[in-house]
């Protein structure tokens, strides 16, 4: 009878880890991606690039409420301010390019200056926000963190958009396309060198940004900090930094996300407000915090946005997600990869 | 080595220590001992930097440590093992001590004070792949001290070892010190459990209500006779 009993509840964790929500959705997830891709190749060249940009995007809010707690609605500003600076950067580097065809080197690496510009003055933004703000308020109180910080973010957000709309005007303004060449043969699909950057730059980061926080002395703190300030104090590691960095960082890649993808969105002050919107999606659908969970949500989310666009309707875009997002809180209100242990590289 | 002057600390509104005079000399294993409340924690945390001390100096090494932050403090050499251990849960037992050793960066060093804490407390060995958080209370304090050991601190303050803890841990977490202790390690260790910690520590001082009220070796405090009516219970 004893012993019964003791499989019983042995087995009960082994069963509800293969059969729980997660894995539930993520093999469907997974089915449907590989029969659609099947049928139509760029649809899963389109997840692949924009899930990559999200979750550039989604990593960057997550660390930032991992370690500091903030739940920054300042983000899309970042990508907006991404957009931007491809846009000053690129648009001499193409009349340059059209006054000098042959220059190979500048056809094909001049893009990307006005990228690694747009990660830099991202990452400066980062951190005249931790100096400006965050530590001014961390200084009087620390008293309904969360709230405060979400006020001053979504403020934040309301001042950049309209610094934007003033200096920069209310219109469109994009590259159509960052390199003029013919698509690329890519397992028999044709694929657009943009989409096929967008993508590859979306792997490098993450891989960076993974292997930073996974294996740098750095980056390691940037954990341990999110895990336990007084530990981390204890170990001689400073808080002031790892807050500057963290925010250098998120902002950062943000800005570069904005940067990268401005062939799909060309800037106007309000260009973050969707990429923000997706991020928390991203960020809810995989537990706060979760820097992991959040990457591979960004490539679900990108998924039920492409299908929904692609067999539905474009107006349809945002409702998926939103709708798949108040079924996950219903039913598992700590988030797809939320556990018990927080922390930004856990799952 | 460190040294206490007329110390008073305590929080926002409510003062909890009263000129505390305190000296641990290079080598020495010192406990401070007393009841619940008396302002144990707050001594240590007030060394350690992350209480700030109203009045009175603090000096370790000569120089005044009064004011600077914990993580300058525990750069000039002095760990601190909290009560609450405060470890890393997400991460392995691997990991917290890889970033206990962040301010060391020479990478040989880091593994050789690897191999020295898992020497000390084998079962941390065995378990070095096994998430901080799953760890049973005993193997918790391990860690903790074995964490704040990693950058080789010429001073380690310990909270509390035996909070919590079933008698078998506790005994192997003191036994753990005294051999810290022997190895040349100064220690300066609150404790509430008088008889061992009397047992174990070359000097001890007695704590009540925010102040000094005794101090001496471990033999001389236990044959004190306010000592035994009070704590020892003979």
């Amino acid at each position: 009878m004893t012993t019964a009993t003791a499989t019983n509840l042995k087995q009960v964790p082994l069963l509800r880890r293969y059969l729980n929500l997660t894995s539930a959705i993520l093999v469907v997830a997974a089915a449907a991606m590989i029969v659609v891709s099947i049928q139509n190749p760029s649809l899963l060249v389109n997840t692949l690039a924009t899930g990559g940009m999200w979750a550039l995007m989604a990593g960057g809010l997550a660390l930032v409420f991992g370690v500091m707690n903030i739940p920054s609605f300042v983000h899309g500003d970042l990508f907006m301010v991404g957009t931007l600076v491809a846009l000053f950067v690129f648009t001499p580097i193409q009349s340059m390019i059209q006054d000098a065809p042959n220059d190979f080197v500048l056809k094909w690496l001049g893009p990307f200056a006005g990228m690694i510009l747009a990660f830099i003055l991202g990452a400066v933004i980062g951190v005249l926000m931790e100096l400006l703000l965050f530590r001014q308020l961390r200084r009087r109180s620390r008293e309904q963190w969360v709230m405060n910080t979400f006020l001053l973010t979504a403020g934040l957000s309301i001042m950049f958009e309209n610094v934007a709309m003033m200096a920069f005007g209310n219109l469109p303004q994009g590259i159509s396309r960052y390199w003029d060449v013919p698509p690329i043969d890519v397992l028999g699909v044709p694929v657009a060198m943009d989409r096929l950057v967008t993508f590859i730059v979306a792997m490098g980061t993450l891989a960076v940004f993974a292997l930073f926080l996974q294996r740098s002395r750095t980056g390691r703190a940037m954990r341990a900090v999110s895990m336990d300030e007084t530990g981390a104090q204890m170990a001689g590691i400073g808080l002031t930094r790892i807050y500057q960095l963290t925010l250098a960082l998120s902002c950062g890649l943000a800005a570069l996300a904005g940067a990268v993808l401005i062939w799909l969105t060309p800037f106007t002050p309000t260009v973050g407000a969707s990429p923000l919107l997706i991020a928390w999606y991203v960020v809810i659908l995989a537990g706060l915090g979760n820097v992991q969970g959040a990457v591979v949500g960004a490539f679900l989310v990108a998924m039920v946005q492409q299908l929904t666009g692609y067999y539905l309707a474009l107006n349809w875009v945002d409702v998926l997600p939103t709708g798949i997002i108040i079924l996950v809180l219903l039913f598992k209100p700590s988030g797809l990869f939320g556990s018990e242990v927080k922390g930004v590289w856990e799952q | 080595m460190l040294k206490l002057k007329g110390v008073e600390s305590g929080y926002d509104l409510l003062q909890v220590l009263w000129d505390v005079e305190l000296e641990v000399d290079e080598g020495e294993f010192v406990a401070i001992l007393g009841p619940n409340g008396a302002g144990k924690t707050t001594t240590l945390r007030t060394i350690a930097g992350y209480v700030r001390a109203l009045k009175g100096s603090i000096e370790f090494n000569g120089k005044s440590i009064v004011g600077l932050e914990p993580h300058r403090v525990s750069r000039l050499g002095i760990g601190y093992v909290s009560e609450s251990s405060n470890l890393f849960a997400g991460m392995s037992i691997h990991e917290n001590l890889l970033v206990g050793a962040y301010t060391v960066k020479n990478k040989q060093l880091i593994a050789s004070q690897v191999d020295l804490v898992f020497e000390l407390f084998p079962r941390l060995h065995e378990r070095r792949n096994q998430l901080a958080g799953t760890l049973s209370g005993g193997e918790r304090k391990m860690l903790a001290i074995a964490r704040g050991l990693m950058p080789s601190p010429s001073l380690l303050l310990v909270d509390e070892p035996s909070l919590g803890l079933a008698p078998i841990p506790t005994l192997a977490a003191f036994e753990a010190l005294k051999q810290l202790s022997q190895r040349g390690t100064t220690i300066l260790l609150v404790e509430q459990n008088v008889n061992t910690t009397l047992h174990l520590v070359d000097r001890a001082y007695v704590l009540e209500q925010g102040k000094v009220v005794l101090e001496g070796t471990g033999p001389q405090l236990l044959s004190n006779k306010d000592v035994q009516e009070a704590y020892l219970g003979i």
